[in-house]
């Protein structure tokens, strides 16, 4: 138990450091951990319910901007109200007298309900359930735990699934790629910002499938990352050019598409990308040019999108931008009235809405903005959105 | 530069004094119209009826017709009741029951929407029914949901409501019960559920909403829906400090009873004629309305001028929020302006209009989805996108 608390204060510590790159990385290391918390613990769902919020607020706290690890934490609580559910349902034989034929399967698919029932019974308020009155999850959750093989049988499930999970998040970038012969034809020219990994790895797939195309790589002040990336571009044989993250506008006439990686996907089918993509958005948008974004589905965040710009961002440092030894006389503060004139403000996100990208390559497959909601349905629970809240509401 | 200054709490310029000076005819009653405005008056909209009645404007057409109907025999009131009850089965023997007058009476309660005046008229109907099986049953309430629906087909919110319950009683049939009886007492606590449904929507959506409302943001609000004014009372009460322009609404006037609810909530309020929108959309952070009804596409069907609105903070890139229940999400799509049952209704312009020159009087108008961010429902909060899949989950 105290080793479980050691190994989530040490996830914390590393998120709160911002010693973690990349929400690829967060959230494989999240549900790595989770998978460790969950089997340390005991089986009734309605304390792993409860174990699982907290150990997820205790993450969340440490980097709010990093929305990977929210995704994570509601991914498992899905998980486990799944698995519970299934259960449920198998031992009162009341399986849905669907037409699809293998209805139970003998353990291994924690999904045996139809999409369809399945939302309307346990995840979404809808008008459906509105007319229906909810079972009540919480009163299920109480009498399970003396059910031995039953709670065994609820724990392999629920690993599973967790482990389903991490397989997702380690195999992505794969399949991604895989799309890239679709979206990638011939003598194309390809514009893209600062260093995706999920983009270099589109682009090397569409490569090795014998494709030939340009790519334009904007630099991505300030961290100029686009220059890492035009590097491993140009080692595979790929036509490269670095450009200015400012001459984005000049030269988006001669592109024929904009591929980019992101920090995060919001429930409006908006994303937060790093700083400078609202620009190249626009670009694209002004001049026709479809705008694609490459997502995993652990990016993808089931909240909405107020004040982004404020509230989801990264202030990074300073000297990013200006060396101190410079400007020191001006951004000290102990002259004057204590405040200084000179202000540096280096925002690590920018927030492109929904109307400016054209298509989503997840892995699951290519949707546009106005469907993310549907995904969002797929993978998350409702009642996990405000993870503050207690679950007997 | 990443904070916004109130900068109207700040502007110390002196507010402009109430221009008492406004002409004082479009303030006060006048005189009833002539009777050629009488012929129109029978041609108004119920839907319109329905909006004077909650907001007790008053205007020249309706006293008009107010004096005419205390004038009229009073039987021929009780007439039109009784002839809607007349087709009923006469399985209730004794008292003619009338859904559309138990509806009235549920109407009249101020804080009680449409729809779920509807479904509590639909709910006293299985009550005083005396049927004895379930199909009979749900006979006597298709005939009861025509009627209710047909006595005022311009009502979007109405017939949206009398679909979903009599959808709900459907599907509840399909399910197997024991008894009718118990079938019967289901039904029924399921539509008192459902009355509880409105205050409760309200409350949720101002919650949702609270989130999207943020110091020193300026909120154009058009028409007066009693969700709207929830969602601004909870955003007061929680301190937040932000002002309200309302646009006049004219003719209803909706704008002058909305401002005077915030007034009273210490809301910094600005009244604006109809045609000043635009010229003010650069100061609005977001623009908030109702809805009458979410239709199909994820548009609104809401009152006359809402699209307009919506177009220019579309324009000027200003987030467009719709407040709305889930029970008015009707199964309706609209392919223009002109697709929708006509609701009508007065407009007195003050002075006398030749009687050769034609009105625009339709009450309300659709915004088409491209021009809404979100719609906030007792659902969660919705792009328009999800509003079709909602439907079809439950029509289909």
């Amino acid at each position: 138990m105290a080793e479980v608390q050691g190994l989530v204060n040490e996830l914390a510590t590393k998120l709160r450091k911002r010693k973690v790159e990349g929400s690829r990385e967060t959230a494989r290391l999240t549900a790595e951990l989770f998978r460790t918390v969950i089997s340390q613990q005991r089986v009734t769902s309605a304390a792993l319910v409860e174990v699982v919020r907290d150990v997820g607020q205790k993450l969340i706290a440490a980097n709010p901007v990093e929305l990977a690890v929210g995704n994570i934490v509601r991914r498992v609580l899905r998980i486990i109200r799944d698995s519970d559910l299934s259960l449920e349902v198998g031992g009162l034989t009341l399986v849905p007298q669907g037409d699809d034929g293998d209805i139970v399967e003998e353990d291994d698919k924690p999904f045996l309900l139809s999409d369809a029932i399945s939302q309307t019974i346990l995840h979404q308020p809808s008008l459906v359930a509105q007319l229906e009155s909810k079972p009540n999850l919480v009163r299920h959750f109480e009498g399970k735990a003396d059910k031995t093989p039953r709670s065994w049988q609820f724990k392999h499930q629920i690993i599973e699934g967790v482990n389903d999970l991490i397989e997702d998040i380690n195999t992505c970038h794969e399949q991604i790629a895989d799309q890239a012969l679709e979206l990638i034809h011939q003598n194309e020219v390809i514009l893209t910002l600062g260093h995706s990994r999920t983009v270099k790895k589109f682009l090397y797939a569409a490569k090795e499938k014998k494709r030939s195309f340009q790519v334009y790589v904007a630099e991505g002040a300030p961290k100029h990352l686009g220059h890492v990336l035009a590097k491993e571009l140009a080692e595979k044989h790929l036509q490269t050019t670095v450009i200015s993250d400012s001459s984005v506008f000049a030269i988006i006439s001669r592109v024929n598409m904009v591929i980019v990686g992101v920090h995060a996907v919001m429930a409006n089918g908006g994303v937060i990308a790093p700083v400078g993509m609202n620009m190249v958005a626009l670009a694209a948008k002004k001049y026709a040019v479809p705008f694609v974004v490459v997502a995993g589905t652990h990016k993808l965040c089931p909240l909405f999108p107020n004040n982004p710009e404020v509230l989801l961002n990264d202030m990074r440092c300073p000297s990013e931008l200006l060396s101190f030894g410079e400007f020191s006389d001006c951004m000290d503060y102990s002259i004057g009235s204590g405040a200084p004139l000179l202000n540096v403000v280096n925002p690590a996100f920018d927030y492109v809405p929904p109307e400016l990208v054209s298509l989503f390559v997840t892995e699951i497959g290519g949707y546009h903005p106005s469907y993310i909601y549907r995904l969002i349905s797929d993978y998350y629970s409702s009642e996990d959105l405000v993870l503050q809240q207690k679950p007997a509401s | 530069m990443w904070r916004r200054s109130a900068s109207f709490i700040l502007d110390n310029r002196t507010p402009n004094d109430v221009a008492s000076a406004s002409r004082p005819e479009s303030l006060a009653l006048s005189p009833p119209l002539q009777s050629s405005a009488m012929a129109d008056a029978d041609a108004n909209s119920a839907y319109y009826q329905t909006r004077a009645a909650h907001h007790g404007v008053v205007t020249s057409d309706w006293l008009a017709q107010a004096q005419a109907a205390v004038g009229r025999n009073p039987d021929d009131l009780g007439s039109v009741v009784a002839s809607e009850a007349e087709p009923k089965p006469a399985s209730d023997s004794g008292k003619p029951f009338s859904v559309i007058e138990e509806f009235n009476n549920w109407r009249k309660q101020p804080d009680l929407a449409e729809a779920v005046a509807a479904i509590r008229a639909l709910a006293s109907v299985i009550m005083s029914s005396e049927a004895t099986t379930m199909m009979e049953l749900e006979i006597e309430l298709k005939k009861a949901s025509d009627s209710l629906k047909s006595w005022d087909k311009t009502s979007i919110s109405l017939t949206a409501g009398c679909d979903l319950f009599m959808r709900f009683v459907t599907r509840t049939t399909a399910l197997e019960y024991e008894d009718f009886n118990s079938a019967k007492s289901r039904l029924i606590e399921r539509a008192e559920k459902f009355g509880e449904i409105s205050t409760k929507a309200r409350r949720i959506i101002a919650v949702l909403s609270q989130d999207f409302i943020f110091d020193g943001c300026t909120i154009l609000v058009h028409g007066f829906s009693r969700v709207v004014l929830e969602v601004l009372k909870t955003a007061a009460q929680s301190k937040k400090l932000f002002r309200v322009f309302c646009t006049e609404g004219r003719p209803d006037r909706t704008g002058l009873r909305l401002s005077n609810e915030l007034a009273k909530l210490d809301v910094p309020v600005k009244l604006l004629i109809d045609s000043a929108v635009a010229y003010t959309m650069d100061e609005v952070d977001m623009v908030f309305v109702g809805a009458d009804g979410v239709v199909e596409s994820g548009g609104i069907i809401n009152m006359m001028g809402t699209y307009q609105i919506a177009l220019v903070a579309h324009s000027m890139n200003k987030p467009v929020y719709v407040a709305a229940e889930s029970y008015k999400f009707a199964r309706l799509y609209p392919l223009d302006q002109k697709d929708m049952a006509p609701a009508l209704r007065p407009i007195d312009f003050g002075v006398p209009i030749p009687s050769k020159v034609e009105v625009e009087r339709s009450a309300r108008d659709y915004t088409p989805p491209q021009y809404l961010t979100l719609l906030f429902t007792d659902l969660g909060v919705l792009t328009p996108s999800v509003v079709s899949d909602e439907l079809i989950q439950l029509y289909l």
